[in-house]
Order: C-alpha cells, then sequence, then structure tokens
C-alpha cells in the first residue's frame, strides 16, 4: 500500500542518517571532541561546539521518555487516529520523537514511561526508509 | 536592591480593538492593530505621532507604514505567545538607553477570521514549511500538528514524575471560567454569548472531546480574533499623561529550545531563568506578588508555569487553583480577565496578559456588569508571564501599581 504520510526530503546536514535509515540501521551524529552524540544532526556539537563530528551506528534501543494519544491529525496521518506519539531516550544518549508500535492508543494507561523500545524501519518511497519505535518488553 | 532598570519606563495605557473574540464579519490582522492602538492613544492623549519605537511580533515595517510613522527602534521579536513580554523588556532599555521614550507594542491577530476565510489578512506569510526544517523532517512526519498534539506529551510527564493527574489541572480550566463569567467580553461569559460558557466542573473537562491524550478541548485554549496595544514611556511622560502609570519593576526573558526535541526536562520551562531574571531588577520576590497573569495555553502551561515562577512547590502548580486561591474571592488571583482558556487566544495571547495586568494595576478593570461584582481585585503587584511555541520561550515581568 502506498504510503500517504508526509515523506522527508533528505538535506545536506542529514544525508547520512536518512541512507542509513534505508540500510536499516539507525544512524547519529557524536562529537569527536567530547564524545556526546546530539539529536537533530547539527554543523556543530550543541554541546562543546566542536565541528569535528562523526557519524556511529546505533544500537536501535532507547526508552519511553514521554508520550500522548494523538486524535487530531491532518493528512495522511488523520486515516490513523487515535495514534501514540512518543519522545524516544536513546540508548546512546538525547531523544528522538516516533510513532509508537505495539501499543493500544484506546489503553494509554497501559503504556509505561521507561519501557524499552527497538528501532524499525518503514519503507516510505523507493529513497526513504522512516524509523518507528516499537515497544519490545511489557 | 532593584537593578539598574527597575521602574525606568512604565506601561500608561493598554487597550483592546473594539470587536474582539468572533466577529460577525471576518477582520483582518492590521485592522485589528489600528482599533486597538487608536484605542490606547485616546485614554492616554498621546498621539500616535508622538510614538517613537515600534514593537511587535513580526510585523513592526508594515505596521509603523501604515501609521505613517518613521521610528527611531523597530522591534519584530516574534518567538511565539511570550513575544509581547519580551517586548515590554526591550522597550525598557530603548527607553532606559535614552533612545526612544515611547514604545508602541502591537499585536493584531485574526486567528479567528483566518479560519474563515482561508488565512487571509493573517499578515504573515503562509507558504509550505520549508522541507528541510528539522521540526518537518524529524516530528511533522510522525503526525503532530498543531499546540495540542505537542503540549500532551508534557502533562503525561507531569504526572508521571509528581503524581499529579489530568483531573488536578482540570481545576485550573474551571476556575478560569469563574474569572471569565465576570469578564463580558469572554468568549465563555455565558451560555448566551456561547453554547459552550458558562459555570463547567472538572467532570465537564475531562469529559469533553479528546484532542490529544492526556488534553481534552476544555484543556486547551480558544482561538479568537484579537488586537491589543500598549503604549511604554519614560518616567518624565508617564507623570504627565492623564492615565495611571504601572511601573515595570523586573523584566527577564529566556528560552529552553524551539523545537520540542530539544525539551530536556518536559516538566520545566524557562520560566524560572526568566522570572529570575525579573526578580533580580525589581528587588522582589515570589511572596511579593499579589496576583499573576500567567499564560494558559493549556492547563499544563498555567501549572508547570506557576511552578517556575516560584508561585507553588515543584510539582504543586495546580494546587493554587485547586484550592480555591487562584478564583475569584481567593487570596492569589490568577488570570482575572478568563484566560486564553476562556476569554480570548489569538494565537499569540501574551498582549491579552498585558492588557489585563494594566487594567488590574490601573484599577481599571471595570468588567462588572450589573448584578456582577466585576473582576478588579486589589492587588499592588502582577508578575506577568508569557510562553511561545512548545513551552520554548518565556518572557516574565514583574509589574507595580503606582
Amino acid at each position: 500500500m502506498a504510503y500517504t504520510k508526509p515523506i522527508p526530503e533528505p538535506d545536506p546536514v542529514n544525508r547520512v542518517f536518512w541512507e542509513g535509515a534505508k540500510a536499516g540501521k539507525l544512524m547519529l551524529p557524536r562529537c569527536t571532541t567530547c564524545n556526546r552524540v546530539h539529536w537533530y544532526p547539527r554543523l556543530l556539537c550543541p554541546f562543546c561546539h566542536s565541528r569535528e563530528l562523526e557519524w556511529i551506528e546505533a544500537k536501535g534501543e532507547g526508552r519511553i521518555h514521554t508520550f500522548a494519544v494523538q486524535h487530531r491529525a491532518f493528512g495522511g496521518w488523520a486515516d490513523e487516529v487515535p495514534f501514540v506519539t512518543a519522545y524516544i531516550d536513546l540508548h546512546e544518549g538525547d531523544r528522538m520523537f516516533t510513532v509508537l508500535r505495539g501499543v493500544d492508543p484506546a489503553k494509554p494507561e497501559t503504556i509505561r514511561i521507561g519501557a524499552k523500545v527497538r528501532v524499525e524501519f518503514e519503507q516510505a518511497s523507493d529513497e526513504v526508509s522512516i524509523p518507528f519505535w516499537r515497544v519490545v518488553e511489557e | 536592591m532593584p537593578g539598574e532598570l527597575s521602574r525606568a519606563a512604565a506601561i500608561i495605557g493598554a487597550a483592546e480593538a473594539n470587536e474582539i473574540g468572533y466577529p460577525a464579519t471576518p477582520k483582518t490582522a492590521m485592522q485589528l492593530h489600528v482599533e486597538a492602538i487608536k484605542n490606547v492613544s485616546e485614554q492616554t492623549g498621546i498621539p500616535i505621532s508622538r510614538i517613537d519605537g515600534v514593537f511587535s511580533a513580526g510585523w513592526s515595517s508594515q505596521l509603523a507604514e501604515h501609521l505613517g510613522l518613521h521610528p527611531k527602534y523597530i522591534d519584530t521579536t516574534s518567538v511565539g505567545g511570550c513575544s509581547f513580554e519580551m517586548h515590554v523588556h526591550h522597550a525598557l532599555a530603548a527607553i532606559h538607553a535614552g533612545i526612544i521614550d515611547v514604545a508602541l507594542i502591537s499585536h493584531g491577530e485574526n486567528g479567528w477570521s483566518a479560519r474563515a476565510t482561508g488565512g487571509r489578512g493573517t499578515g504573515r506569510p503562509r507558504g509550505a514549511p520549508d522541507p528541510w526544517d528539522p521540526g518537518q523532517q524529524f516530528q511533522a512526519i510522525y503526525g503532530v500538528a498543531g499546540a495540542p498534539s505537542n503540549y500532551a506529551h508534557a502533562m503525561t510527564r507531569h504526572n508521571y514524575r509528581f503524581g499529579s493527574t489530568p483531573e488536578d489541572f482540570a481545576h485550573i480550566a474551571v476556575v478560569t471560567r469563574q474569572w471569565a463569567m465576570l469578564n463580558p467580553r469572554a468568549i465563555m461569559f455565558s451560555k448566551e454569548t456561547n453554547p459552550g460558557g458558562g459555570p463547567i466542573t472538572v467532570e465537564d473537562v475531562q469529559n469533553s472531546r479528546v484532542v490529544a491524550w492526556p488534553l481534552t478541548l476544555l484543556h486547551c485554549c480558544l482561538v479568537t480574533d484579537y488586537g491589543g496595544a500598549v503604549l511604554v514611556a519614560s518616567p518624565e511622560i508617564a507623570r504627565s499623561v492623564k492615565t495611571k502609570p504601572v511601573w515595570i519593576a523586573g523584566a527577564g526573558e529566556s528560552m529552553g529550545h524551539s523545537n520540542m526535541l530539544e525539551m530536556e526536562d518536559f516538566t520545566a520551562t524557562s520560566a524560572a531563568a526568566s522570572a529570575a531574571a525579573a526578580y533580580r531588577m525589581a528587588g522582589m520576590g515570589p511572596e511579593d506578588m499579589e496576583m499573576a497573569m500567567i499564560y494558559d495555553s493549556f492547563t499544563i502551561t498555567a501549572g508547570i508555569t506557576a511552578e517556575m515562577l516560584g508561585l507553588a512547590p515543584r510539582g504543586e502548580g495546580f494546587r493554587l487553583w485547586k484550592d480555591g486561591h487562584a478564583a475569584p474571592g481567593g487570596k492569589f488571583p490568577i488570570n482575572t480577565n478568563g484566560g486564553g482558556l476562556s476569554f480570548n487566544h489569538s494565537g499569540m495571547y501574551g498582549m491579552q496578559l498585558l492588557v489585563e495586568a494594566y487594567r488590574q494595576l490601573s484599577r481599571t478593570a471595570e468588567d462588572g456588569v450589573t448584578g456582577l461584582p466585576g473582576k478588579q481585585v486589589n492587588a499592588r503587584s502582577c508578575i506577568v508571564n508569557g510562553t511561545g511555541g512548545s513551552l520554548s520561550t518565556t518572557g516574565t515581568l514583574i509589574l507595580v501599581a503606582d
């Protein structure tokens, strides 16, 4: 089935991330000066302001930091309400936004902050695959 | 000891557009601006031609041109609903520096009319979002749309961290409605002004339609038209006009992030920093405040902000409302106009905060109608806090009566 929701357009700063996603890898930017991972991709480290940055392949694991259930959305997402959005604390550090899988939007009380999640990728077009996160433990 | 800028300028007048809320026929943002500006000029006796600094959220050159002005100081700070509190801060500094002596801070926004006209007359471009913006690439692709979809994440985290509940925050909507019922200009003044108006209960709030769980509709602000304008002037001018001055004792601004992806603590905002700066400038503390005007885009915004301003312990901001202190007749009135929740919220609500704070401290909150006591309280100091973006940016003012 065609992917009807917004598809990101890779730009010069984050191209490596989207190339990784297409290959099923979660790539994250890391500063080689202070060794901290940051998200979203920057032109310099937001922590120590070094421009010595590299890309690392992440484990693809994290934990739910907080979440919400969206009952109102536009475009392709309107067909999927309600759905659960969440901020994920990444194993390597910093935080990513996503739509959670493996949860019941009708029962938000069963979704647990701190629950372990794992990344998976959905092919949205020939060029772009999008990361989503799935709850992997109760 | 107060800082150098404390009381270096005063708000000398504050006025609204003639028609706000849900106008019968659509209005442009410029109409809302100009009505408010004419009204504040008449209120103070300051001719428009006397204005030498123009401050607005992103629209100052168009506005100055429309007014036929050639200002010496132009500020277009536009970082969400707190922009106007920041404008007061900037105007204070510009007046203290001697660059200008009469600053116009104006806002016109047709949040309601724009819906009716397909986005016309807003005064700002409505082009497609930049696909290379990080928010588009890493947030919008997941279906978040509009403020409630973002702010809901903060409520979930506050509930988790402090053991609070959405019902606790629902009290904010209930109490704020009580104030709206004293303000005939409020959308939710009564069942006559709006089918959803009049008194509400915690159950009403919790049983209203879910927008973004845990936020239901009545946890969310209105979308209306609004025009508001204030004049900030030097002490010499403040002493010479027919209106009462309200002194800017303290001012501060800060930001935590722009995109919620960068929000470190979902239960805290930069209001802690902007308030600290304002208190320091004023030489005052939370215990010296007698009322507050707190941006309530959502109940969670107001609750968290009360904590950040030092008005309540961490995790317990909602108690000011739940325990009745913030309500009409309570010991610490908050959002006496009926708030963004029940009075008026055009999109960027910081101007509504300023207008009400001026009215309260100048004893001109004259909105009482037949059989009602009116909403004037007897506070001599008011802390005003605007919040912009996605709990992103904050501007805090400490205003004191003459």
